[in-house]
């Protein structure tokens, strides 16, 4: 009798472990990190989220506006040629094997950038919703990253020298603000390096197409 | 020697339940200790107004979460019919089959392959006092410096988290939070990438690599462990893939 008592007695305890692990291991979780953060934090992360929200938003409704336009071309053959011709654009536009024209922000660099500062503006850029960019004509793809080569800093193979162009095609206010705010990139890499910056916006700027060959030679589609 | 042959002294049944039991409440507790710890922390925080901004965070997150399913949805919905019509006409075919090439280009495709698994975390050791805390945690630029090191080596297609990396892709820090594509990530950070042969050699004595975050790692204790593998899987990116404000300049033929 008492070695059931004792074994019931057991049983609730490991219950109440099982429990109390549990509640804790929630408590850890995710919302009390948010939690946590100081409020200028999270402010900052409902402005980045509302953001990228909105982008997504966008983005979706242009891809529900193909599927309308294929539903619509049904057997009409020329109809689905251009609507998959439409797709084509974009996406080579958007991966850097289409050259692209459009309004946005050109930057003059003068002085001895590092590697990680280019990259560092690279990403900048990219932040600030930059649809498309190059620097002295060497069009900026998933893979292209500026390194440390003999001589120079090396894009995709591409000696830059120290002084040289980025441009962006984007937003040409969202991407000033976010290039030219206080604190910020620009401020800091004229602060730590010995490099002037001149952003500009500009009407007109054109992205050439990549000159490096994307398709993987080792990845394959999955599946 | 016969390791069966060696009998241990048994202790009393009572003298076992007892130190069971006695476990079992040293257990609970520290859990429950534990627990009420930080349910005073979520009692403070919920009479600030803090709880009104990490509640509009979470539910931005979730808005996020099924945006990027529907757009998943959809993009997969664009492909199937652009393959289903394939067989309409050759010049529609071609078209197709130049669409499947560009998707892989440029990560609008899941991929598979060889390549390197990279895990990097904060650090665990004890900050010292007067040392700044935030030496001790993976900072945005180490995973920059790993993902450029990387590219550097000839990876082909890379992920954070499960996050492709494509053009438009930043790696951006907002406070202590990593912002990969739209998703905010925490570590352990895990990147993977898909590349030929020497890939991980290539990478670890990388510059980017070399020059920065693995000094980091051997100074401050991060937690970082690298490996080759045979084979992995990354998914496509899933985002917003059209322009805005530029407009693309060539001629698509056929």
């Amino acid at each position: 009798m008492s070695a059931r008592i004792a074994q019931a007695s057991l049983f609730a305890v490991a219950l109440l472990i099982g429990i109390l692990l549990v509640a804790q291991l929630r408590s850890q979780a995710r919302p009390t990190e948010i939690s946590s953060l100081p409020a200028q934090e999270l402010s900052q992360l409902i402005d980045t989220l509302g953001e990228r929200n909105l982008e997504l938003r966008t983005g979706l409704a242009d891809l529900r506006e193909t599927l309308r336009e294929y539903r619509v071309s049904g057997s009409q053959g020329q109809s689905a040629l251009e609507v998959s011709r439409e797709d084509l654009r974009r996406i080579t536009a958007f991966g850097g094997l289409a050259a692209v024209e459009g309004q946005g922000l050109v930057l003059d660099v003068e002085g001895h950038l590092d590697a990680i500062a280019l990259n560092d503006l690279i990403n900048e850029l990219r932040n600030a919703a930059a649809e498309a960019i190059a620097v002295d004509g060497i069009r900026i793809t998933h893979a292209s990253v500026a390194v440390q080569g003999p001589t120079s800093l090396v894009i995709d193979g591409v000696e830059v020298g120290t002084a040289f162009t980025i441009s962006a095609i984007g937003d040409p206010d969202g991407l000033l603000n976010a290039m030219e705010r206080p604190g910020g990139i620009i401020a800091q890499l004229e602060q730590f390096i010995q490099a002037t910056i001149v952003a500009r916006q500009s009407d007109a700027i054109s992205v050439p197409a990549t000159e490096i060959d994307l398709q993987p030679a080792t990845a394959g589609t999955a599946g | 020697m016969n390791l069966g042959a060696v009998r241990r002294p048994r202790s009393s049944p009572r003298a076992t339940w007892a130190f069971t039991i006695a476990a079992a409440l040293g257990v609970i507790g520290f859990v429950g200790a534990a627990q009420w710890n930080s349910s005073v922390e979520r009692q403070a925080f919920t009479s600030s107004a803090q709880q009104v901004l990490a509640g509009q965070v979470l539910q931005l997150e979730e808005e996020q979460q099924q945006l990027r399913a529907d757009i998943a949805d959809a993009e997969a919905e664009v492909q199937r019919i652009q393959e289903e019509s394939t067989s309409s006409s050759a010049t529609l075919a071609a078209l197709n089959a130049q669409l499947e090439r560009a998707r892989l280009a440029v990560g609008l495709t899941a991929v598979s392959g060889p390549g390197v698994v990279v895990e990097i975390s904060d650090s665990n050791r004890v900050v010292p006092p007067g040392e700044n805390p935030s030496s001790y945690i993976v900072l945005v630029d180490d995973l920059r410096d790993i993902v450029t090191a990387l590219w550097a080596s000839g990876a082909e297609a890379i992920t954070i988290d499960g996050e492709r990396l494509v053009a438009s892709s930043s790696i951006y820090g907002v406070g202590a939070s990593v912002l990969v594509n739209t998703s905010f990530l925490s570590p352990p950070f895990r990147i993977e990438a898909i590349g030929g042969d020497g890939l991980l050699d290539r990478f670890q004595s990388h510059a980017a690599f070399t020059g920065r975050v693995a000094q980091r790692i051997e100074f401050f204790g991060l937690e970082f462990a690298v490996a080759p593998s045979d084979r992995l899987e990354l998914p496509a990116f899933v985002g917003t893939a059209r322009f805005r404000w530029g407009v693309p300049v060539t001629e698509v033929t056929p």
